[in-house]
């Protein structure tokens, strides 16, 4: 099987590459998985089925607290904690998604763009649970190569999810509802329950990255772990490496983070114009990414 | 904590809601002519709205001039905003799915609002111009509120007006209801976009405005009037023009009621659930229209 | 034949878009197992009654009976699944996906026997050879062949084609038709909107005249042809 030939050696690299890593590069990797998992999430919803997510990083930001609280208060360990974020995070798109669902696309995305905001209200005002605007301390982090195995574990898990996904019956249906969903729907396809499936699956993983970022940060508060910024980024990724496909979230997400990381972290506000200026030229430049401008030259596999 | 809710404090709000209605039903008219005509949702409304708010800061803070005056200068400002826009980028996704329209139109509501970001902090400001209320019997009606509402009828009413009596908003309304048509009838639909796109612009800028002399401005206040147009245009109907200003009083009164019986950090959480509950109840609005 | 029983019952449906009353009163009755063909004039309300019957859209009065039961009301999943499939006026595959892919992707069967019917249906139009190309990059005529078998994929009883002969060239309708003819012969009931007068007067063994909404004449083609009103219909007084 071909795509395991490739993904071998490149789980053995990332195996092994702590071994040889700064802590600083170690971080930064850490980093890659993160937006590996969170782009590739966003694809599972958006990328599969056209219905743009704007709000994706509430469940980020649920799966942080889900774990902060489990460690301080219930003293659990980080591992299972941040496995625990998928547990609101998908009772969050399913409450969520079953009446905007079954909106058409831009009625769902405008519902998703309030999401965030809510959410984040939500949890400053039950300020006695999680500790308000000041939120909520952890332990101080020791080791990060720890992390650093369970974001790429992640990170492997979405990028695996959704090679499944796409060459599967479930994904072709999903590919259907964006192509055309009225005609999949006359087609005798139950497109709500597909959307919700897809939606739940895309908050899963988020709610997990979060899970585990609350342990690595240290330290969770609205602020910083509801930003647009992070909807943004994880949209820009997807779609810079190309939508709808299993690499391209995985290309977008190397490529922009070590742009990122070399040119324009510094400057918060410039960074945030570059993105959604980034997303204007995709959009209208390359709108099927850096994956669909490789498939004009090669003749790749639809499986990628 | 228990406070004791008399009937006075609840008509107050009431009437303190609608009053910030009329501004959303405003608002929500741009958001809603724009999609209508193009089909397109424009996400950068809110930062239509936000700029419009900082021309009229900037013009009370440098020049003194007065907030509702400024209008006439906000307007015609974002409506050029709106049409260079519209005839540099957004017409490339007019007809394409609605996916690239909705990224295209956050893309450019992040660069504007980094843009305003960059240039103004993002400090709050705000327009003291009107202070104090009118005491009408027990309650007290907040003057800038009421000016603010009454100027957003005016306006509300003028759009109404061009809408039904002019050439060019006959002719809006015609490719709004079915774009191939009013083509083959000889209307030029790209320029009709572009007059739109620039209409709504304008109307979001004069909701700026208004919203300046009532609450803070600052880079990213725009954002959760997308929300909120949407919502009215959800609760009125989608395509019901009028059912859009009854839809914006209904959310303005329910935001009232919210913040005196709950808590004003709730508000938004209401209205979400407003809109979650509308959609799935009665998804063709409260007053009808098509989805 | 005995009478065949009527396999759809539309009774008295209205269907209303703000002031534009599209269906007004319509009433059909549709014999299983045989062809049928629904004429009038443009805005007559043809495809507003295919929408209604599949669920795309919800009547504001009537009642529309499949089998017996009534699916008005009913989304257009359920209404597929009962056993109704259509094609619509406008070609609606799936263009990012194959010929291939489309045809998959409508049916929950398990996928040897998927791929089997589906392999089946493209040597049927054939159109094998193009079954791993994107359906977006097909000819017309290829695209309109592969929505014809796409509803064939879920075997349905009651088969709605909107408008199959436009833009067909000759050979292809032929073909078309004769597809047609087999689908009736081996049980099927089909529907067909249609504007071509020689396809619809010699396929169809009923055809329903529809204007304004309203059914003005029913019958087989000879009834239909001399038919005063129906020629009012279409060329005015």
């Amino acid at each position: 099987m071909r795509p395991a030939a490739i993904a071998l050696p490149v789980l053995a690299l990332v195996a092994v590459l702590p071994a040889v890593l700064s802590g600083y590069h170690v971080s930064f990797m850490i980093q890659v998985f993160m937006w590996i998992a969170l782009a590739g999430s966003w694809n599972i919803i958006s990328g599969f089925t056209g219905y743009v997510s704007f709000g994706h990083v509430a469940f980020f930001g649920i799966g942080t607290y889900t774990a902060a609280l489990l460690i301080t208060k219930a003293g659990w360990h980080w591992l299972p904690a941040g496995l625990a974020g998928c547990v609101p995070a998908m009772m969050l798109a399913l409450v969520i998604g079953y009446p905007c669902l079954r909106l058409k696309g831009p009625y769902f995305a405008i519902s998703m763009l309030g999401l965030n905001e809510v959410v984040r209200a939500l949890v400053s005002y039950f300020e006695g649970f999680t500790g308000g605007g000041a939120g909520i301390s952890l332990p101080p982090i020791e080791a990060i190569v720890p992390v650093y195995y369970a974001m790429a574990g992640v990170a492997f898990a979405v990028t695996l999810t959704t090679y499944l996904i796409l060459n599967s019956r479930f994904g072709l249906r999903l590919l259907s509802i964006r192509e055309d969903e009225i005609a999949a729907e006359a087609m005798g396809m139950n497109t709500a329950r597909l959307k919700l499936y897809a939606f739940l699956l895309s908050a899963a993983f988020p709610g997990i990255v979060g899970g585990f970022y609350a342990w690595y940060a240290s330290h969770v508060e609205p602020l910083s772990v509801f930003p647009l910024i992070t909807t943004i980024t994880m949209i820009i990724m997807c779609l810079f490496g190309g939508s709808g496909t299993v690499l391209g979230p995985v290309i977008g997400a190397v490529l922009l983070s070590v742009l990122q990381e070399l040119v324009w972290a510094r400057f918060l506000f410039v960074h945030q114009a570059l993105f959604g200026a980034l997303i204007v030229a995709v959009v209208l430049i390359m709108p099927r990414g850096i994956l669909g401008i490789l498939r004009q030259y090669y003749p790749l596999p639809r499986s990628i | 904590m228990q406070v004791h809710i008399t009937g006075t404090m609840v008509l107050q709000v009431v009437v303190s809601g609608l009053l910030v209605g009329g501004l959303y039903a405003l608002v929500a008219l741009g958001l809603s002519l724009v999609f209508g005509v193009m089909r397109v949702i424009n996400v950068a409304h809110g930062t239509f709205l936000m700029l419009g708010a900082y021309v009229t800061f900037w013009l009370f803070d440098l020049y003194g001039l007065n907030p509702f005056l400024s209008i006439l200068v906000s307007v015609p400002v974002l409506f050029a905003v709106g049409a260079v826009l519209q005839r540099l980028l957004v017409f490339r996704v007019v007809n394409a799915p609605e996916l690239s329209s909705l990224l295209l139109t956050f893309g450019i509501s992040i660069v504007l609002a980094n843009m305003a970001m960059l240039a103004w902090t993002a400090d709050y400001r705000s327009v003291e111009f009107l202070t104090g209320s009118f005491v009408i019997g027990q309650i007290a009606v907040s003057k800038p509120r009421l000016i603010s509402f009454v100027t957003a009828l005016v306006i509300t009413a003028l759009a109404f007006v061009f809408l039904h009596k002019t050439r060019t908003g006959k002719a809006i309304r015609a490719t709004s209801q079915h774009r191939e048509v009013a083509q083959v009838c000889g209307i030029n639909v790209g320029r009709i976009d572009l007059v739109t796109f620039g209409l709504g612009a304008g109307l979001a800028a004069a909701g700026g405005s208004l919203v300046s002399v009532m609450f803070a401005v600052y880079p990213e206040m725009g954002q959760v009037y997308v929300f909120k147009s949407f919502l009215v245009i959800v609760l009125g109907g989608a395509g019901n023009y009028p059912g859009a200003f009854f839809g914006g009083l209904l959310l303005g009164v329910v935001e009232g009621l919210a913040s005196l019986f709950l808590t004003a950090q709730l508000t938004e959480v209401v209205a979400y659930i407003l809109l979650v509950l509308v959609l799935l109840l009665r998804p063709q609005g409260l007053l009808g229209g098509r989805i | 034949m005995a009478d065949a029983a009527a396999i759809l019952e539309v009774r008295d449906a209205v269907k209303r878009f703000g002031g534009v009353t599209a269906v007004n009163g319509c009433s059909l009755s549709l014999a299983a197992g045989r062809i049928h063909g629904l004429i009038g004039p443009n805005g007559s309300g043809k495809t507003t009654l295919f929408n209604c019957i599949t669920g795309l859209e919800r009547l504001d009065a009537g009642e529309i009976r499949f089998k017996g039961r009534r699916i008005d009301g009913l989304r257009p999943h359920r209404v597929a699944r009962r056993g109704i499939g259509r094609t619509f006026q406008i070609i609606r595959v799936f263009p990012q996906l194959t010929a291939l892919e489309n045809l998959l992707a409508v049916t929950e069967a398990p996928i040897e026997q998927a791929r089997a019917r589906a392999k089946e249906l493209l040597e049927f139009v054939k159109l094998t050879r193009l079954k791993d190309e994107y359906a977006g990059n097909l000819s017309y005529g290829q695209q309109k062949l592969l929505e014809f078998i796409r509803v064939l994929m879920t075997d349905p009883e009651l088969i709605l084609l909107d408008e199959p002969a436009a833009g067909v060239n000759r050979t292809l309708l032929n073909d078309l038709l004769a597809a047609m003819a087999r689908l009736r012969d081996e049980g099927k009931t089909i529907l067909i909107v249609e504007h071509d007068m020689k396809v619809v007067m010699g396929l169809c063994e009923t055809i329903y005249v529809l204007d304004y909404g309203e059914k003005i004449a029913e019958g087989p083609p000879s009834a239909i042809q001399g038919n005063e009103r129906v020629i009012e219909a279409y060329f005015g007084r």
